[in-house]
């Protein structure tokens, strides 16, 4: 039978020249289910056969291990958790009703974490579709993946390749699962031309023709030979709609209607928008175009959808999407309400998106999904014209604090000044006064600090004029932050504590967290010892009272001062924060805390996670967060100090970001940055202008990290006598002519690379125990220096100095890591490791789970063995 | 993708030898190279094989190094060039 036939064809195409990927596949289940669970990102354009792959992986994995399968939804605001959704029937009563319900989302991870990883079976778990995949599903996927390695689990993501470009946010979650030896990837190829020449056979069509129009995509070619001998069409739509031709007219039209749906269509939701469909149904099932899949219809693939869609006359499809929310709204489930935002906007239903959209935002905003919950809000606010304007200066404000939490600053900005508009013309002068304040954080994060700081003064002056509350209590502590950003201790102080004596007043405990993290932070950076506790304090309070928010500013602030102060023990905390925010959708904080570990990185001599490090921030990071601006000096000091190329443009770009900042703790790190760039590279000269005007503001300011080290520089460029006074303890040191004792005291804090730069003013075995140490750390340029010093003094015999270490490291663990294996394979226990390296334990259980999940293996046991050969091939090679 | 020199040395001089264990020992190079996004384009060697100065492109500097010490190669310095040569004139 011609149907028949066109099935058996269609199934052909999917089995051809996929083999080797199921053997893929397989392999990865083996190993999965010996324990070595891995993540498979599985790629391909679309139509090109992922999912039909992972279908006939099913069965196969269906005899070893518990599937569980979900896919993303093609809206432009999708369901949050929109597998794990699909998933809950067979995860069990207890986690559906989790996921409806006001669970907090590290919750919800770590519950379906451990139903991967603790079962008696192992499990594959498929997620579809991530291209579409919401900002939640995103986290979770990066969640899982570097849990996954060590677990009976194997992870399976597909996605459309060729529509993710290089700013889509699955790019963030890929980078990331990319640098983990648990990850593999497989690029599904459309078909060869002999593929395509054996599925053309006996249909009368020119295979060549057929390959060349349809690049071998196995959708395409069969769809053009479904159609049969109506010529070859000259796109994907143009085959699907010819297959679709052939369908009686009630027939095309249940398919439009179950297009309008969406992908899964349930019968019962068919029927009550389009009428009894039993036939209809049949004869699409016949022509391939749905499929019926345990109980609910299925699109033979989302391209079919997306064609019938778009071919439908807008009247009609306004139609039935309002025939779907009818049937829809029916049923109370928070996961409906994006679909149901969704319809009743196609519908042009304004008072039900106004009914639904902010609901939908609410819900999605509670699992993490922010960049949905602010599509939400601005469905919402399209429809809002007729809303007294109170409401839409409420979902204005809403709007642009989930657009401040996924940096998207600019929209952020411009919704808050529609929302003052509103409060302006209500009168309401509390409103507008914090409108303004939350206003002024935005400005600070996108460098417009001289804004920023305007803006808040408003703030106080028109709240000061009302009834003191939690407003007023927040202003006077946006001020104590504006003054702690600028350096300004005594302002920070006097803010503060005004801040602090009304939230006292009015028991407001948000007030106190932040307040107490701007003075505890401005005395860390002081180095006044109790300024750690306050911060610390802050953090726990802020913990407590479920401000995620406060958290992540207080450990970013923990991170300013470690890297500031050269505090290396702190990095302890540094990790603590980046595992907080990774678990709660925190990006912005994210980027700010990796950007300062890369200059506690660069700092000890570590360049390449440095570099890593900082490579990440300048990749992903918004054009306009000043979070970048550290990275680009990171990266660019790691180049330098190394001889390698392209430094100046990364400098360059920082100066342009810092400069109109006139910021301090901006500029003057770009500032000392440029002048070791300028000086590496003999051009000493430009270390006058490069550093003159930070420095004289850093002697106003008089911290001294950044006035030592500005300093330093001009001193080596001969520009400076005396040392100024409070200029950090080894810079001072170094001014004074006290290089030996400069040296051990940078070698006392941790950073080889200064250590050995303050020993270039001393004698002979002091400028050759510099070269040893700087061709040791592979730092050319410095060695160059010492060397021509070394002849300058008749020093014939500079010797090549130890070569830097080149054993091959093939599970790409980095130096410190590979010490960590070492000692693991002598047997040594964490605690006696962080003794003999000098780091926290905490730190020490990092890299231990970090050479763990790089090796691929479970214990310490077989890391040890896994060191024995890797050792064995280092001596052979 | 930028085109970077590098230079090596060998104190022990390199060896590669003409059998299929040298080819072997190219291919796990160029593997090895791939998981950086790095392509090892070709190599002058001195005649007695303390030096060599390798032709690659590569993302950055960065990636280049970390094929290098996948490799178990050294590197003495990284240059970017661009390609030169008296035929374009033609």
């Amino acid at each position: 039978m011609e149907a028949s036939r066109k099935v058996a064809r269609q199934m052909a195409a999917e089995l051809l020249e996929r083999d080797s990927y199921l053997e893929q596949l397989a392999t990865y289940l083996r190993r999965a289910v010996s324990g070595q669970g891995a993540v498979v990102v599985v790629a391909g354009e679309a139509g090109v056969g992922k999912t039909a792959l992972v279908q006939q992986f099913l069965p196969a994995a269906r005899k070893v291990a518990r599937v569980f399968a979900g896919a993303c939804d093609p809206l432009s605001t999708p369901r949050p958790l929109g597998p794990l959704v699909d998933m809950a029937g067979s995860l069990g009563d207890e986690f559906a009703g989790l996921l409806s319900g006001d669970t907090a989302r590290h919750h919800i991870f770590r519950l379906f974490l451990d139903h991967l990883t603790s079962s008696a079976r192992p499990t594959v778990a498929i997620f579809e579709d991530i291209h579409w995949a919401d900002q939640a599903t995103l986290d979770l996927v990066r969640f899982l993946g570097r849990r996954v390695g060590i677990a009976p689990a194997l992870l399976i993501i597909t996605y459309r390749d060729d529509e993710v470009g290089t700013r889509h946010p699955l790019r963030v979650a890929l980078g990331d699962l990319a640098t983990s030896a648990a990850t593999h990837r497989v690029v599904l190829p459309p078909l060869s031309e002999a593929a395509v020449h054996l599925l053309a056979a006996g249909s009368g069509i020119d295979s060549a023709t057929l390959y060349h129009r349809t690049g071998g995509n196995p959708f395409f070619v069969t769809e053009v030979l479904a159609a049969g001998d109506s010529g070859i069409p000259a796109n994907v739509r143009d085959a699907v709609l010819a297959r679709a031709a052939r369908l009686s007219a009630r027939a095309h039209s249940a398919l439009e209607a179950a297009a309008v749906i969406g992908i899964v269509v349930e019968p019962s939701l068919l029927s009550d928008v389009f009428g009894p469909a039993t036939e209809p149904v049949e004869e699409c099932v016949s022509l391939g175009m749905l499929r019926s899949k345990g109980g609910v219809l299925v699109f033979r693939h989302e391209i079919v959808r997306e064609t019938m869609l778009e071919t439908l006359l807008p009247q009609r499809r306004k139609e039935l999407h309002g025939k779907v929310l009818a049937a829809l709204r029916a049923v109370s489930r928070p996961d409906l309400l994006a679909s149901l935002a969704h319809h009743a906007e196609e519908a042009g239903d304004a008072t039900a998106v106004l009914e639904f959209a902010p609901a939908a935002a609410g819900h999605a905003a509670s699992l993490g999904a922010h960049r949905e919950a602010a599509s939400q809000y601005a469905r919402a606010l399209r429809c809002a014209d007729g809303l007294p304007l109170e409401t839409r200066a409420d979902i204005l404000e809403r709007r642009a604090y989930q657009c401040f939490l996924t940096a998207q600053f600019t929209q952020a900005i411009e919704t808050h000044e529609r929302a003052l508009e509103c409060h302006r013309i209500l009168g309401d002068r509390r409103k507008e006064g914090d409108s303004l304040r939350a206003l002024s954080r935005i400005l600070w994060c996108t460098g417009r600090i001289v804004e920023s700081g305007k803006r808040a003064r408003e703030a106080l002056a028109l709240l000061e004029q009302l009834p003191p509350g939690h407003e007023l209590a927040m202003a006077y502590s946006a001020m104590s932050s504006v003054c702690m950003n600028s350096e300004d201790a005594e302002g920070t102080l006097t803010w503060g504590a005004r801040a602090l004596e009304l939230a006292q007043r009015i028991d407001d405990t948000e007030v106190q967290v932040h307040t107490l993290n701007n003075i505890g932070t401005i005395e860390l950076l002081r180095g006044v010892s109790e300024g750690r506790q306050k911060v610390e304090r802050s953090l726990e309070l802020a913990h407590h009272a479920g401000f995620e928010e406060h958290v992540g500013r207080a450990y970013i602030h923990l991170a300013w001062a470690a890297a500031r102060t050269r505090r290396f023990e702190m990095m302890d905390r540094l990790t603590a924060g980046l595992e907080y925010c990774g678990e709660r959708d925190l990006h912005l904080w994210r980027y700010w805390l990796t950007t300062y570990r890369s200059r506690l990185e660069l700092d000890q001599g570590q360049w390449t996670e440095a570099a890593d490090s900082a490579a990440f921030v300048i990749h992903y990071s918004q054009g306009e967060s000043m979070s970048r601006v550290p990275a680009l000096c990171v990266l660019a000091l790691a180049r330098a100090r190394r001889g390698d190329p392209d430094f100046w443009p990364l400098l360059d770009e920082a100066l342009a970001h810092a400069a109109p900042t006139e910021q301090l703790q901006h500029i003057g790190p770009v500032a000392a940055a440029r002048a070791e760039a300028a000086w590496l590279t003999g051009n000493a000269v430009r270390i006058d202008a490069e550093t003159r005007p930070m420095f004289e503001r850093a002697l106003e300011v008089r911290d001294p990290w950044t006035l030592g080290e500005l300093a330093y520089w001009r001193w080596r460029a001969g520009l400076l006598e005396e040392i100024p006074s409070g200029a950090a303890e080894p810079y001072a040191l170094q001014i004074a002519g006290r290089w030996a004792r400069a040296a051990m005291l940078w070698t006392q804090i941790g950073c080889p690379y200064e250590a050995a730069s303050a020993l270039l003013d001393g004698d002979e075995p002091a400028l050759r125990q510099a070269h040893a140490e700087f061709e040791r750390l592979g730092a050319r340029p410095a060695a160059a220096i010492v060397a021509r010093r070394l002849r300058e003094l008749g020093v014939r015999d500079i010797p090549r100095g130890p070569r830097p270490a080149t054993r091959a490291h093939p599970a790409n663990l980095t130096d410190r890591e590979f010490e960590v294996l070492g000692l693991i394979a002598e047997g040594f226990r964490n605690a006696e490791i962080a003794r003999r390296l000098s780091v926290s334990a905490k730190t020490v259980d990092h890299h231990v789970s970090s050479v763990l999940a790089k090796l691929g293996v479970r214990s310490r046991t077989e890391a040890a063995r896994e060191a024995g050969k890797l050792l064995n091939n280092a001596h052979l090679s | 993708m930028p085109r970077y020199l590098v230079e090596r040395t060998f104190p022990d001089g390199l060896a590669i030898p003409m059998t299929e264990q040298g080819a072997a020992t190219c291919r796990t190079v160029v593997g090895n190279n791939t998981e950086e996004l790095v392509t090892w384009v070709h190599s002058y060697v001195t005649p007695d094989k303390s030096r060599t100065f390798c032709i690659y492109d590569g993302p950055s500097p960065e990636a280049i190094r970390k094929a290098a010490r996948r490799n178990g190669l050294p590197v003495d310095q990284i240059v970017e060039v661009n390609v030169l040569d008296p035929y374009f004139y033609r």
